[in-house]
């Protein structure tokens, strides 16, 4: 009998329901781990003679794997395909950390956890957008400084009522935000590649970026977005536009972005993500008027729990049919085996 | 015909926003402000006759500094020429009620007008409480990124128990719904369809306490919900329950409250007001499952002015003013 397959966990699983459903795989394949800590030591093990994770078929990573392996990339695909590696299984939506062309050319196959992160995604960003309109910042540190508003009194903030709120990448998120922001009284705008079927609202990119009040980030970062909005962007804005982002730093040029809001054509942003996080601008640290968090839009117990058993769904599928649950739409055209 | 004896108004605090609204008020009457004194002087100045004369007072909710409350020692030794009182909030405890009624004074107060905002602060609290947004948010602002951040739960799927149905508790539950909770809510009498807008079950308090996830209070504040929320009610309470309150915060005592966030009864709680404001209890102020607000509840341009604005440069501003509808055209009479 062949020896069997073996899944490698890089990162952790941290959550009962998960763990449980992960164990439960190991009649099917041998569960593995690595020692390494660094991109260094990983690459090392991975080509190593009779390396211990030979025969790995597939692989679970989490999004904070990248400080054991690095970047998922040219550099170091090649040597997972000669362990064996056919798909990667990543828990999170955004997978910007993994070169997929590279993985097309190699034939590996890479999934990610869609759906499952679309709401407790957009209550964050409605969360920082009633932070942002509002400002309510300024006086949530004046309160628990025992200066109750602080003085001078915070200014006063907006009411979301009758804003135009414009979404920039209209997947399951971006319409999941849309019905939370409607219920606040706001009129709802997009952009996407493609028009969505159903959705009304459509509007070209600049288009979107004239109308706006607010503007919510929901698209996913690759070579095609990456600073999406910088300063000729800032320009066509209307003055004390207010921005959210909750998809990636690398959309937003964010020195372009402090300096748009140090001149007053940002009024305010709510932000969950950052260029070179965990680093975050000082021009942003230090900006009283801004909502600022960090990269916690999935951080919860429930969502956290979905996604784990969404992407051990992907392992198992892979496993029992060779093929994968949600693989990322950039390899619809590469074939299974 | 005989020319009406002059109306005097008496502007007791400051109108930031609607100043132009208020001068426009100087074709009804007088105009006459006190924005400084504390409670003697102004029952001492009534009393010897200053503010005979006076037929309605427009009042702010921080003008309690300069009067006190507006109880029946007070109303007693407002001028006798005085018929409307125009109170600048949705929510007037300052006032007696009951003694104004016995004197022919009529009370007005600003629905409808706070309804948005105070549901709006209501939710960001919700969505901070159950994300324990406190922590994370001061760790990054203090260059340490996510510090000892804690898991947080989704609303999705939980039950939100709205306490108090009137134009606040609608609003919140219209914004609730689309995070898929489920909505109750307690009122003293159910309301009609049409303030109902999520055709939230109407159910008991009892029931309310004890199978809620989400605790939402939109109660005014009167004799009879003075402490409404205390130990034994928390103790009905789901375990992990998570308690918002955009109203008045004597409705919770709040020292109970600390003690059921320490104990972990209560999973958190998003405060807008407190008890003896502007003092907070250091129990509220050093727990980190709160996130906390210092009354700014209707604290934005739009609903200060009334006004459903569209746009928000700051050369609006002096446009919101000119245009606001003053409150107290309501019940001044324009003959």
């Amino acid at each position: 009998m062949a020896p069997k397959s073996k899944i490698l966990l890089l990162g952790a699983i941290d959550h009962q329901p998960a763990l449980s459903a992960y164990n439960a795989l190991s009649p099917l394949a041998t569960l593995v781990t690595t020692s390494a800590t660094s991109p260094q030591d990983f690459l090392t093990e991975c080509t190593r003679p009779n390396s211990p994770l030979s025969g790995t078929l597939i692989i679970y990573r989490t999004f904070a794997s990248i400080s054991i392996t690095g970047p998922i990339n040219s550099s170091l695909i090649p040597a997972l395909r000669a362990l064996g590696v056919r798909a990667i299984c990543h828990n999170g939506a955004g997978y910007d950390q993994i070169d997929v062309r590279a993985c097309c050319t190699a034939g590996i196959h890479v999934s990610n956890v869609p759906q499952a992160v679309d709401a407790s995604t957009a209550d964050t960003a409605l969360y920082l957008l009633l932070g942002a309109l509002r400002e309510f910042h300024a006086p949530t540190v004046a309160l628990r400084e025992g200066k109750w508003r602080g003085e001078p009194e915070p200014p006063l903030g907006h009411d979301p009522e009758g804003k135009v709120l414009g979404i920039l990448g209209m997947g399951g998120i971006g319409k999941n935000l849309k019905a939370k922001a409607e219920a606040l009284g706001m009129r709802v705008l997009y952009h996407n590649r493609r028009e969505v079927d159903g959705e009304e609202g459509y509007r070209g990119f600049e288009e979107l970026l004239r109308e706006v009040d607010v503007l919510s980030l929901n698209l996913p970062l690759n070579p095609s977005t990456h600073h999406i909005i910088s300063t000729p962007q800032f320009n066509m804005m209307k003055d004390s536009i207010i921005i959210i982002n909750t998809a990636r730093g690398g959309v937003i040029d964010e020195a372009a972005l402090v300096y748009a809001l140090d001149s007053g054509k940002v009024r305010s942003v709510g932000l969950d993500v950052y260029e070179d996080e965990p680093k975050v601008h000082p021009g942003l640290l230090e900006n009283p008027r801004v909502t600022l968090l960090p990269h916690m839009g999935t951080w919860t117990v429930e969502t956290q729990t979905k996604m784990e058993l969404w992407n051990i769904d992907n392992v198992r599928s892979m496993l029992e049919t060779g093929r994968l649950k949600s693989r990322v739409p950039e390899q619809k055209d590469l074939p299974y085996d | 015909m005989k020319s009406p004896e002059e109306k005097q108004i008496l502007l007791i605090g400051e109108i930031l926003y609607a100043t132009a609204a208020w001068r426009s008020l100087s074709a009804l009457g007088r105009l006459r402000q006190l924005n400084e004194g504390n409670r003697a002087k102004f029952l001492a100045d009534c009393r010897s006759g200053i503010y005979d004369g006076v037929n309605a007072i427009a009042r702010t909710f921080d003008s309690v500094e300069l009067t006190g409350r507006f109880d029946p020692e007070l109303i007693e030794a407002l001028p006798k020429s005085l018929r409307y009182i125009s109170h600048n909030g949705a929510g007037y405890d300052q006032i007696d009620v009951d003694a104004c009624t016995v004197k022919g004074i009529s009370v007005s107060n600003t629905p409808g007008a706070v309804d948005a905002s105070t549901a709006n602060t209501a939710l960001y609290l919700l969505l901070g409480a159950l994300r324990r947004i406190h922590v994370p948010s001061t760790a990054l602002r203090a260059g340490q990124w996510r510090g000892a951040m804690g898991l947080g739960h989704d609303p999705e799927g939980k039950t939100l128990g709205i306490l108090g149905m009137g134009g606040i508790g609608g609003a919140l539950a219209r914004r609730a719904a689309p995070f898929d909770m489920k909505i109750q809510y307690h009122n003293r009498r159910p309301v009609a369809p049409e303030q109902n807008p999520t055709k939230a079950d109407f159910v008991s308090l009892e029931k309310l306490l004890r199978t809620s996830d989400v605790i939402s209070i939109h109660l005014p504040l009167s004799d009879r919900t003075r402490q409404f929320i205390g130990r034994k009610e928390i103790n009905m309470m789901k375990d992990g329950v998570v308690i918002i309150n955009t109203a008045r915060g004597p409705i919770i005592d709040e020292q109970a409250l600390v003690e059921a966030l320490e104990s972990g009864k209560v999973f958190g709680a998003g405060l807008d007001v407190f008890e003896k404001e502007p003092e907070i209890h250091q129990g509220l102020i050093k727990n980190k499952n709160t996130v906390l607000l210092p009354h700014t509840g209707t604290a934005t341009y739009e609903t200060m002015s009334s006004k459903n604005a569209t746009g928000f440069d700051d050369g609006g501003r002096i446009e919101l003013a000119e245009s606001e509808g003053l409150h107290f055209d309501s019940i001044l009479p324009l003959t």
